[in-house]
């Protein structure tokens, strides 16, 4: 145990590492900082929700310049796309929080914003798994035919939609290979930025499928891009919680170190896998948060009596974090075997990359 | 056992419960008392 002086508490050191190290991974995988489940962590391990928020913030900004850094090498950023989401994100965001302060004067925002939460997250889950589960399906029948296979393929009718909008200015983003109307990218960063203010979280897990599904970026380009995205706004968001006195710094410290080599290795692994395979993790993802949320609704409408639901929401945080690590780093290992020429599940061949 | 790694699905259940093991042991070793 050690103790953190400015938050007031004692709480395992290993596991602010461990927690930094996991997110991390993902974060950089999947392309969010993880808010849903670094703050509800921090909680567990003792730490005042105000402050929780704090140091989580603080550790996302930090992890996001990493993760950015290493996308921009690896070629997955596009700066006019990015650019054109952080000013609709950071307008919708305003949006957003005023919408959240009106739901707390009607005494409602706890039960709102759950399950809001819980809503958006088994949406987004249905449509990403539904989606993932054609393309791979496709990828596999032309891996088995002999076809070449590309990094990157989704059947979503969503973006030939989108991208015929004629309103001017039409852009051309140069890495992501699109040509779109600006309004659609700002449209979409504002509608995610009020969902993302009013949930109170980064909105990464909302902005990715919708890079993809209604802009039509690749996985790959909405991931390293909505790493960017995080990066400055939480680099504001990191300020704003110090100015009001929010973070303790030794325990950002500790989460940043585990987190500066988790979002190393999550960024580089998505080089070793296929657009699709980041997805299903993305779902993934989505639909354990949800469930962990749907716990923790349950134990609130249940006035706090049934300890083993909060038992059960407190695992589910953890386990979910520890679980997504695992499916990453056991797709890398896939991956690798599959390149030397070893053999691996039949799922796998046409989810990675053969480097 | 061959369902856990050549499905999925299988491999799928197979991480999950590994990791709400491992979760679960985190909260009875060090997390009880803080809660």
């Amino acid at each position: 145990m050690f103790e953190f002086a400015i938050a007031g508490i004692q709480a395992p050191l290993f596991l602010l590492i461990l927690t930094g190290f996991t997110v991390g991974i993902v974060g950089g995988f999947i392309g969010v900082g993880g808010g849903y489940m670094v703050t509800p962590a921090l909680i567990v391990f003792g730490f005042p929700g105000y402050m929780a928020s704090g140091i989580d913030m603080t550790h996302i900004a930090g992890k996001g310049v990493v993760s950015t850094i290493r996308h921009r090498q690896l070629g997955n950023i596009d700066w006019v796309l990015g650019m054109a989401m952080i000013g609709g994100t950071m307008l919708g965001v305003e949006q957003g929080v005023r919408l959240l302060t009106y739901t707390k004067t009607l005494g409602l925002s706890g039960i709102i914003l759950l399950t809001a939460s819980v809503v958006i997250m088994l949406v987004l889950f249905v449509y990403t798994q539904l989606e993932t589960g054609q393309a791979h399906k496709k990828m596999a029948q032309m891996t088995k035919d002999g076809e070449k296979v590309g990094r990157e393929m989704t059947v979503s009718r969503g973006p030939a939609f989108f991208q015929r909008i004629p309103l001017f200015p039409i852009v051309r983003c140069r890495q992501a290979k699109i040509v779109v109307s600006m309004w659609v990218i700002v449209v979409v960063g504002i509608v995610t930025g009020v969902l993302a203010g009013f949930l109170g979280v980064g909105g990464g897990f909302i902005r990715v499928p919708a890079l993809i599904y209604i802009v039509g970026a690749s996985t790959h380009i909405a991931v390293g891009t909505d790493l960017l995205e995080i990066a400055v706004s939480g680099g504001y968001g990191a300020l704003r919680h110090s100015m009001m006195g929010n973070v303790d710094m030794i325990a950002v410290l500790f989460m940043i170190v585990g987190a500066m080599f988790g979002a190393q290795f999550g960024s580089i692994a998505t080089s070793y896998v296929r657009g699709p395979a980041i997805r299903y993790i993305l779902s993934y993802s989505l639909i354990l948060a949800c469930v962990g949320a749907f716990l923790r609704l349950a134990y609130m409408l249940t006035g706090q009596k049934y300890e083993i639901l909060s038992f059960f929401a407190v695992v589910f945080t953890l386990g979910e974090m520890i679980f997504l690590c695992l499916f990453i780093v056991s797709l890398v290992y896939f991956s690798v075997r599959h390149t030397h020429g070893k053999p691996v599940p039949d799922w796998v061949p046409s989810l990675v990359v053969v480097k | 056992m061959r369902w856990f790694i050549h499905s999925m699905v299988g491999y799928w259940v197979l991480l999950l419960a590994i990791s709400l093991g491992v979760a679960a042991a985190i909260y009875e070793i060090w997390l009880r008392g803080n809660i």
